[in-house]
């Protein structure tokens, strides 16, 4: 059986992507897409202390990019290779001719793969840019103020982007949604294996980006705002410009994920970008694996996805005990577990480490620390100059 | 244009008055803004539909009921989850993160229950509308009368409590100073638990007169959450008089708005209605964050301008 997943997972074969193998790639993909968005979470709430309750927003972001951004690109590109393209300038041939013209577009990547490959670093360049500029209006009204203000600011706009999607055809096809074209077409293999090692190659890049972020002087820097930021603002540095900063950075990342998530499920609809899936379940996994470090996030990131896909792949074998749709059962399994977690294991299951400089042993520096009397040192220091 | 829009204008502002009024009492006994605030008022919702479509009697006798019932809620919130949270010595991001873990675990349990209808006794549970339980004033739905009676004598009752009572006193002073409050013999583990449970039964029985005029489902209470924080926001967040003419402001303001719109711009603005309140917490972010507190505050120090000293200075030298 292993053997079989295993074949299944690395030969990519269509054929061999069924039952089990599915799940698996699933759970990969996932896992892939919410480390991005929970990584870019602890960096922002774990070592900043900025309460980012505006994921959804971000990733929505990303998402509405490409349907709304790199899709007519892809469209116009096309159609100027000499593709006949069914016309989709106004709003109703946008959803209407939608299925015909991305079917066209899967047939000329396939066999133009260096455009598919262009199309998709076009689309995460854009994605990164919106993200960012969409971080900074996020910060303009509530940044200034105290962290309750941001919360709700953030979660509010996380509602009013899904309300605006739904409502302006132009951006994701309102409420019908609108099919993506597919930019992997050209690999022979199964569309869902190379999404999923692809967003797991992003997430392995995001990570080292933040890792050293956070090793370096700025890293520093935003530990210290995190812990004291009055006394930060008096060594003369700007705060509220670091705190936007980062929030702008992260934005980007976090895009990434939306893009991810589209070329996933080669179809984009406001209603797959609900404040509980995309905010929650990021400050769950972060808050289970312990804020302030990238291990924890990881080790949250796959246990809640392993367990939300189990239940959504088995779900209806659990149907049959209940009464009620099961995802409600979901719900009040996981929003108990954050409040369990909350008041059993208040740092998470991987408590947060000293940061890693080198050349700088902490952890000798510290206890070195302890050791020396600093209410003693300088009087003593004063009785050997007295004696000499 | 008939009167039925301005009194359903009337009546949504002053349920959520009540709302406002709960949220920023909670932010002023715990330091959060409660997200699940909204939630406790789609328990009220379904506690009349159970008068109504369980028991078959009018809904307005469940409304004592939706009072208990939502500061029961409230009060186990506060015990299990806040206050343990709080001796633990978590911060305020964490506890507003619990509330938004509380949200979605109370709303699951409504779904359950809303589900538990359909199953057991066949009955639609999911969206509904109990305009026929209502009486009737002459052309007037009962609930215009009964839902502004209920807010005027709330915040009579709490204008009262507030400023009269030895309990609404210390709860003033245990939201000012919780440590100094207890050095004057305050228990103030009690006055807390009174102002949640005072919280929860202000928003569960607004959500109780919601259903009578308005179309509900388990959503509903998770959905309004926005125009509340507005209400709070609008009114200073952190005075209970600002909060009652900051949710009475958003109520009009969303009803109202939102005609002048469908009937200036075209009907499809309706869609936008939930955009209304969340571009007034922004604009009222962006100009004054202490809301009308803030600008009250301002006017009173410029109607008391500080007068010169200097002559009393001469006055002392001599």
């Amino acid at each position: 059986m292993y053997a079989n997943i295993a074949l299944g997972v690395l030969s990519s074969l269509p054929t061999a992507i069924t039952g089990t193998n599915r799940l698996i790639v699933d759970i990969a993909m996932f896992f892939g897409l919410l480390v991005i968005v929970a990584m870019a979470l602890n960096f922002q709430y774990g070592n900043a202390g900025i309460p980012n309750m505006g994921c959804a927003v971000q990733v929505i972001v990303g998402a509405f990019s490409v349907s709304s951004i790199v899709m007519r690109v892809m469209f116009t590109v096309v159609a100027a290779a000499g593709v006949p393209l069914t016309d989709w300038n106004n709003d109703f041939n946008w959803v209407y001719a939608n299925p015909a013209n991305v079917g066209l577009v899967n047939q000329y990547i396939k066999t133009n793969a260096m455009m598919g490959v262009a199309f998709f670093l076009f689309s995460i360049a854009v994605a990164v840019v919106l993200g960012s500029l969409m971080g900074y209006l996020l910060a303009l009204p509530a940044i200034r103020l105290r962290a309750t203000y941001l919360m709700i600011v953030l979660i509010t706009m996380a509602d009013a982007s899904q309300i605006i999607g739904r409502n302006v055809v132009f951006i994701s096809g309102g409420t019908l949604g609108v099919w993506i074209p597919n930019v992997f077409a050209w690999y022979p293999g199964d569309v869902g294996v190379i999404s999923a090692v692809v967003t797991l190659l992003l997430g392995l890049i995001s990570f080292f980006v933040f890792r050293t972020m956070l090793n370096s002087p700025y890293g520093r820097l935003m530990r210290s705002m995190r812990e004291n930021e009055v006394t930060l603002a008096s060594v003369g540095k700007n705060v509220v410009g670091i705190r936007r900063n980062i929030l702008m950075f992260a934005s980007g990342i976090t895009a990434i994920a939306g893009v991810m998530n589209c070329y996933y499920l080669q179809f984009s609809a406001e209603s797959g970008y609900q404040r509980a899936y995309w905010t929650y379940w990021p400050w769950l996994m972060l808050i289970l694996g312990g804020p302030g470090n990238n291990a924890g996030t990881f080790l949250g990131a796959a246990l809640i996805i392993a367990l939300r896909r189990v239940i959504i792949v088995f779900k209806f074998e659990i149907q049959q005990f209940f009464f009620f749709p099961i995802a409600y059962m979901e719900d009040i399994i996981l929003g108990g577990l954050l409040v369990f977690v909350m008041i059993f294991r208040p740092n998470g299951l991987i408590p947060e480490k000293l940061l890693y400089i080198p050349g700088v042993n902490y952890t000798k520096m510290i206890k070195e620390d302890v050791k020396v009397d600093w209410r003693a040192a300088p009087k003593s220091r004063a009785k050997k100059e007295a004696k000499k | 244009m008939d009167l039925t829009i301005l009194f359903m204008a009337i009546t949504y502002a002053s349920e959520l008055t009540l709302l406002s009024i709960g949220f920023t009492l909670t932010y002023l006994t715990a330091k959060i803004p409660n997200f699940a605030h909204g939630t406790y008022a789609g328990y009220g919702i379904y506690v009349t539909y159970t008068f109504a479509k369980f028991f078959g009697i009018s809904p307005y006798y469940g409304l004592p009921v939706a009072f208990l019932v939502g500061g029961l809620i409230s009060v186990i919130v506060f015990k299990l989850v806040i206050s343990t949270l709080g001796k633990m010595g978590s911060g305020a991001i964490v506890l507003t993160i619990a509330t938004l873990a509380i949200q979605i675990f109370l709303g699951a349990i409504l779904y359950i229950y809303a589900y538990a209808f359909i199953a057991f006794f066949k009955q639609y549970a999911t969206g509904f509308m109990l305009k026929d339980w209502d009486f009737k004033i002459g052309d007037v739905s009962g609930i215009f009368f009964v839902s502004i009676g209920i807010s005027l004598i709330t915040v009579i009752a709490l204008h009262y409590l507030l400023t009269k009572t030895k309990l609404g006193i210390a709860m003033r002073a245990t939201a000012e100073d919780p440590e100094l409050s207890s050095v004057l013999g305050i228990n103030t583990t009690n006055v807390q638990t009174f102002s949640w449970f005072l919280t929860g039964g202000l928003a569960c029985l607004a959500g109780s007169l919601m259903p009578l005029w308005f179309q509900c489902s388990p959503m509903t209470g998770s959905g309004i959450i926005t125009s509340i924080m507005a209400g709070s926001l609008l009114g200073g967040f952190e005075s209970v008089y600002g909060a009652i003419i900051g949710g009475f402001t958003i109520g009009m303001a969303e009803v109202l708005l939102t005609l002048a719109g469908q009937l200036v711009i075209g009907n499809w603005f309706g869609e936008y209605r939930p955009l209304i309140p969340m571009a007034f917490l922004i604009i009222v972010l962006l100009i004054e964050p202490r809301g009308l507190q803030g600008f009250y505050e301002n006017w009173q120090k410029r109607k008391v301008a500080p007068k010169p000293k200097e002559p009393e200075a001469k006055e002392a030298k001599k």
